[in-house]
């Protein structure tokens, strides 16, 4: 979406979600991906202060099918449903399609949200009995180990150590200390990261997400009928995609450009850069996925991202802030939702003791297989 | 398909119509690689057709066997059962000389002495009567 006349125009208006760490302390057998959404989903619609009546569009993504929810949720008169699979690399392309379609008037309202009961249900990211590539074969299992081989080829091209990489898991940790409903409560440091055991060395357990169980949905509707709405518009600025489909998995030159193309569709048409950013909440699926964003759109000289992030610089009170709720790695592993949900606390000014102060931008991306990116801003200042 | 009987208890490949030219071959200890006989790109792993043009016209070119180590990992959890035994193994994405990316194992080095741009070469590993993996090994 690079188009100035649509930045703006649309409007995420009512988040909705699980108390994580509530589910993670106990495995419900009989908890289900369908529960959990429709409860998100009435929330987000009561945090809208809309009547369900009134929702004409569904964005499913999490669940095998979009069915067994739909009949839940009991909407009726809907005009547009798209089910997503479950991956958390479609969570920018399902909010660029959920602004798409009331935009154009597909819908009015439309709910989206990702559901996932992977704890519950004993999902591993391991091996499959049958790589696409022929990788499981020799022994590589898992998205972190393909990562971790990304690592391994950043640090030969330009240096950096274990020990500076510890500094991005530490300071998105801090935030979910100051998070209610996050997962991993326990203070940090950076012993004990450098404490924790090797999973696909050199990446170590806190390199890597959680894997959990819960759901988030957003309302999204134009900003016109946003500014009816109980709370200030969260305005959708941008969103962008860009893939390369390739037989492996990190891109050689860790997404540079794609994420200098997805910058260029959202911020070149605005006028906005990277100063202007107050937030980052992006996808930390592991730790390295932070490092390579920030390089690649420019907050972070290249090749130099591992010294950049010391001291602070991206945690609450720093420069940027990044994942102020604790992202993936320590609040949830809701694959994006969850940082668009802390986005829209931080715009609404909504995040209590972790505020950002006057915080106007916030900038979502996604670096894997299917790249994606979203810039939210204030109402007002488009 | 996991393990293929003689012991082997790794998992194997399933072989498809997309690839049974490939594994035939290996099984002869001969590296080929699909290249389309329209637009001469060579690509893996072997679909039946070519991922630049998009033509069904595949034919194959024999590999030099020859690359770079472009990045490597340690495993070191037991993700793959019978993979256990052998932690901490190592992973590679090897940089062909033809210009694809494959994923294997480098053999007679110590891990802590692979590094990245470690010219290799391929290696024939017979797994089973059927398949044989093609591995790597520094040159």
């Amino acid at each position: 979406m690079s188009d100035r006349e649509f930045a703006g125009k649309t409007a995420i208006v009512g988040i909705g979600g699980s108390d994580f760490a509530r589910l993670y302390r106990s495995r419900d057998p009989e908890r289900t991906g369908e529960a959990l959404a429709t409860e998100a989903i009435a929330a987000a619609i009561a945090d809208a202060g809309l009547e369900k009546s009134q929702i004409d569009g569904l964005i499913t993504g999490g669940l095998p099918h979009y069915e067994p929810v739909a009949y839940r949720t009991g909407l009726t008169d809907v005009r547009f449903v798209v089910d997503y699979p479950q991956a958390g690399r479609m969570c920018a392309m399902a909010l660029m399609h959920a602004a798409t379609a009331v935009h154009h008037g597909l819908a009015d309202y439309v709910v989206l949200f990702n559901s996932v009961a992977f704890r519950t249900q004993g999902t591993k990211f391991g091996a499959q009995p049958q790589g696409l590539l022929y990788d499981t074969i020799y022994g590589m299992a898992s998205p972190g180990a393909q990562y971790s081989m990304g690592f391994t080829r950043y640090q030969a091209e330009y240096g950096g150590t274990e020990e500076q990489l510890g500094a991005i898991p530490v300071a998105i940790r801090s935030h979910a200390r100051m998070t209610p409903g996050a997962i991993m409560q326990a203070e940090m440091s950076i012993d004990d990261y450098l404490a924790a055991r090797y999973i696909a060395q050199p990446l170590r357990l806190f390199d890597y997400c959680l894997v959990n169980d819960g759901a988030v949905a957003y309302v999204v509707t134009t900003a016109e009928r946003a500014r009816d709405l109980a709370h200030p518009p969260v305005l959708i600025a941008g969103t962008a995609g860009r893939a390369n489909f390739r037989e492996w998995y990190v891109d050689l030159g860790f997404w540079d450009e794609a994420c200098r193309s997805m910058k260029a569709d959202m911020f070149d048409p605005l006028g906005v850069t990277t100063d202007d950013i107050d937030c980052l909440q992006v996808y930390d699926n592991f730790s390295v996925s932070v490092l390579w964003g920030l390089e690649g759109f420019g907050f972070a000289p290249k090749g130099q991202g591992l010294e950049w992030v010391q001291n602070g610089r991206i945690a609450l009170g720093g420069e940027l802030p990044v994942n102020t709720s604790g992202g993936m790695l320590s609040e949830s592993y809701l694959q994006g939702w969850n940082q668009h949900a802390e986005a829209v606390r931080q715009l609404r000014g909504q995040a209590g003791e972790r505020q950002v102060p006057d915080c106007d931008w916030s900038l979502y991306w996604c670096l894997s297989a299917l790249p994606g990116a979203s810039l939210l801003c204030r109402d007002g200042l488009l | 398909m996991i393990g293929g009987g003689g012991g082997y208890l790794k998992p194997l490949p399933m072989v498809t119509h997309e690839d049974r030219e490939f594994w035939a071959a290996a099984r002869e200890h001969r590296f080929v690689l699909p290249q389309c006989q329209e637009c001469g790109h060579v690509w893996f792993p072997p679909y039946a057709s070519c991922p630049s043009c998009l033509s069904f016209d595949r034919g194959w070119t024999e590999a030099s066997g020859r690359g770079t180590v472009w990045g490597f990992t340690i495993m070191r959890q037991p993700y793959i059962p019978s993979f256990e035994p052998e932690l901490p193994y190592n992973v590679v994405l090897v940089e062909l000389e033809e210009g694809p990316m494959v994923y294997s194992n480098l053999v007679g080095i110590e891990n802590d002495a692979i590094a990245c741009g470690l010219p290799v070469e391929a290696v024939f590993e017979d797994a089973t009567d059927e398949i044989t993996l093609i591995k790597f090994r520094p040159v």
